[in-house]
Order: structure tokens, then sequence, then C-alpha cells
């Protein structure tokens, strides 16, 4: 995949944004990818929840010693795959979730928000020349903060997951014109929990919106999940992907995960 | 004939003066320039000031140094060719920006035998 490093970012929360890196991950890792997922999300970390049932030991190392230099980059990873059916492996990388740790981050200078950004490249760079990890999914915090940039500079692609809500319309549009724009980056749009009384039945109407997303957004959209309640409403921790691989929710991520697999956002 | 006609020609010889002196002035602009610019990075040198190159300053710089910064925090450290071959634009570009992002006080630059290598000052580590 050409797609080395892909950041899931959003201009607002609640877009879903997590769910879908979850189990982009979990899908890329079944079909063979090595796969490093990382929480960048530090001031409301959610990883560490989600991945509560896979992950056995105490966790030694979370992604924030990485940053403030306690550890190196192949000791916060850890191996998720082990348990599940998946040809490549999953990797993930948690941001501590206590309010200690997110306070510690809150407090940080830009002189250390100038030291993450190199660290994270290096980091990067580390998975890919001494882990054989193949793509690096990132799971941001939303709208405009340092962590998030962080991670759009040193993503290949960024997908912005939005709902059709107007509001996240409107804040999409601007993150797309003065973030990934301004920063030259390749971006897609990944509309989510569009509503099924929109009545989108047949390819071709979905196929028309898109278009006029497309026009709206002046950007590629790569997908449109419509709102499945049951999604909305299972446990977090469950891991939709790997438990219930033929429902709709993944097979449109599976369209997804062909289209970055194709390299068509990236040419 | 006629070009000797036009050597003495009073509205020609007024031009050529006239060109001379805007080309002299043209120089000492020039000058007046490279010793501000000199004179501005003396006082960010003596100075110590540190401006800080964190991700939410990149926005607010010009896109053409832009993507020097963002080759930088790649390669840690780069000559302007390095630059160059990062971002795929030329070296005298390269060279330029980042000596621009120098003066601005956001680069460093050291000379290694022949070679001048950019980069982005390490910032203290924080203690948590």
């Amino acid at each position: 995949m050409k797609a080395k490093t892909i950041a899931i970012h959003s201009s607002r929360g609640g877009t879903g944004k997590t769910l879908i890196a979850t189990n982009l991950a979990a899908i890329l890792a079944m079909r063979g990818s090595n796969v490093a997922f990382l929480d960048l999300d530090f001031s409301s970390p959610s990883l560490a929840t989600v991945f509560s049932k896979k992950v056995d030991d105490p966790v030694l190392y979370w992604l924030n010693d990485f940053f403030n230099g306690k550890c190196r980059p192949d000791q916060i990873l850890i191996d998720v795959s082990e348990k599940t059916d998946m040809k490549g492996r999953l990797l993930i990388g948690l941001a501590n979730p206590t309010v200690a740790a997110i306070q510690n981050t809150i407090k940080k200078s830009r002189a250390w928000e100038v030291t993450a950004v190199k660290k994270l490249f290096a980091m990067l760079s580390a998975f890919f020349k001494e882990m054989d990890i193949d793509c690096c999914i990132l799971d941001t915090s939303p709208g405009i903060q340092f962590s998030s940039i962080n991670a759009v500079v040193s993503s290949d692609l960024s997908i912005t997951v939005t709902t059709l809500d107007s509001l996240d319309i409107e804040s999409t549009k601007i993150i797309l014109s003065d973030l990934y724009d301004a920063l030259s980056k390749k971006t897609a749009v990944l509309v989510n929990k569009f509503s099924t009384e929109m009545k989108l039945q047949s390819n071709e109407d979905q196929n028309i919106l898109t278009s006029k997303l497309e026009e709206m957004l002046k950007h590629p959209v790569i997908g449109m999940i419509p709102c499945y309640c049951d999604v909305l409403q299972a446990e977090r921790t469950s891991l939709l992907a790997v438990e219930k691989p033929s429902h709709p929710f993944i097979r449109k991520l599976e369209e997804v995960a062909d289209k970055l697999e194709k390299s068509q956002y990236l040419t | 004939m006629e070009r000797d006609s036009l050597k003495t020609d009073p509205a020609l010889i007024s031009l050529i003066n006239e060109i001379g002196q805007i080309n002299k002035k043209l120089d000492s602009l020039f000058l007046l320039n490279q010793r501000m610019l000199k004179a501005q990075e003396e006082v960010i040198r003596r100075s110590g000031l540190k401006f800080e190159l964190d991700s939410m300053t990149l926005l607010v710089l010009p896109a053409s140094l832009r993507k020097t910064v963002m080759a930088l925090y790649k390669l840690e450290k780069g000559t302007a060719k390095d630059i160059a071959e990062e971002t795929r634009r030329l070296r005298a570009v390269e060279s330029a920006s980042a000596n621009q992002l120098v003066r601005m006080g956001y680069l460093k630059k050291k000379r290694e035998g022949r070679d001048v290598y950019f980069y982005i000052e390490p910032a203290l580590e924080l203690k948590e």
C-alpha cells in the first residue's frame, strides 16, 4: 500500500472517527498488512478502553512515555493480533488515559511540541525501517490541536471523517482549506452516519450525493457510511471487523480499504 | 554617421545618465538590504531569542517556507541539496528559503566541512 501513514481526523468530535480508525486498522491487518495503530488523542484517549479486553498485561509504556523520552518506539507497541484471526499483525500504541497524564500533556509548552513532531517522524521511520510495519493508522484528536496537526503533518494521507450535519460540513470545509490544503496534504473525506431516511438506496443516488459533496468540499469522498444503530449501541470493546466481518458497516469500510490499497488517493 | 549623431543626442545622454543613477540606487538598496538582513540575523543570534517551530506555527508561515520546514521535520538536519531532494524543488530555492527561516529565527545552520547544514534547534526535553 502506497499510503504508509494515514491520519484519521475530523473537524469536530462525535463523527465516529475512532470506530472507523479501529476497524480500518483491523481490516488491513486481517488482509495481511502489518499495521501500527496509534492513539494520538492525548487529551481524550480512548484506545486503552477499546482494546482493554485484548491487552492482558499492564501497559509498560504509553505513547506519552515515548514523547517524553522515556522509551524506544518499539517499546510502546502491543500486539493484539495474536488473539484474533489475522493474516498480518495489528500492533497498538496507547495514549495514557489517566487524568494526571492528560493534565501533563495539556501543560506542555510549544518547545515540547517541536520535539513531539520530530519524534513522531522518527517513530514512524523506525516502524517502517526496523519493525516491518506496512501501514500506520493515526487516530487523532478532533479539530485543530497540536497532536492532530502533528499527525496530519507526518501522514501521507489524511482521511477526514464527517457527518452530514451542517455544522460538521461547514467546519470540515474550513479544515480542508485552512489545514490540509495549507499543508499540501493528500486528503479524502469519509462521510459517516448519514441518515437512512435519506433513502439513498441505489448506487446512483449515492453517486449523485458523492459528486455534490466533492464539488462543495473540493476534495474526493472516499466513502459514504450510513448510520447503523446497532453499531452505535454496541459495546466499544468489541472489534466489529473481527467479530462481525459481514456487517454492512464493515463492508463499507472494506470498500474504503480497497481504495486505499489501490492507492487511487495518492496518485 | 547616424550612430555618431545619437551619441550627441541630448535626450539620449540624459536617459543614459538617468539609467546610470537608477543602477547606482539599486546597487545601494541591495547593499542596504544585505546589511539589514545580516544585522537582523546578528540581533537574533545575540538576543538568544528562540522561535518555536511547532506544527501550529507551520500554518502561519508562507507556503514556500512551510515546505522547507516540513522537509526538515523529516530529515532532522540537511543541506539545501538534501532539502531540495525531499521537496523536489530547486536547490537554490531551498537555500533561499532555509536562509530566510534562519534570519527569522526558526532554523539554525552550521558548517560541517564544505557543507552548510540547516536544522531545527532541539527543544529541551521536559520532565514529567
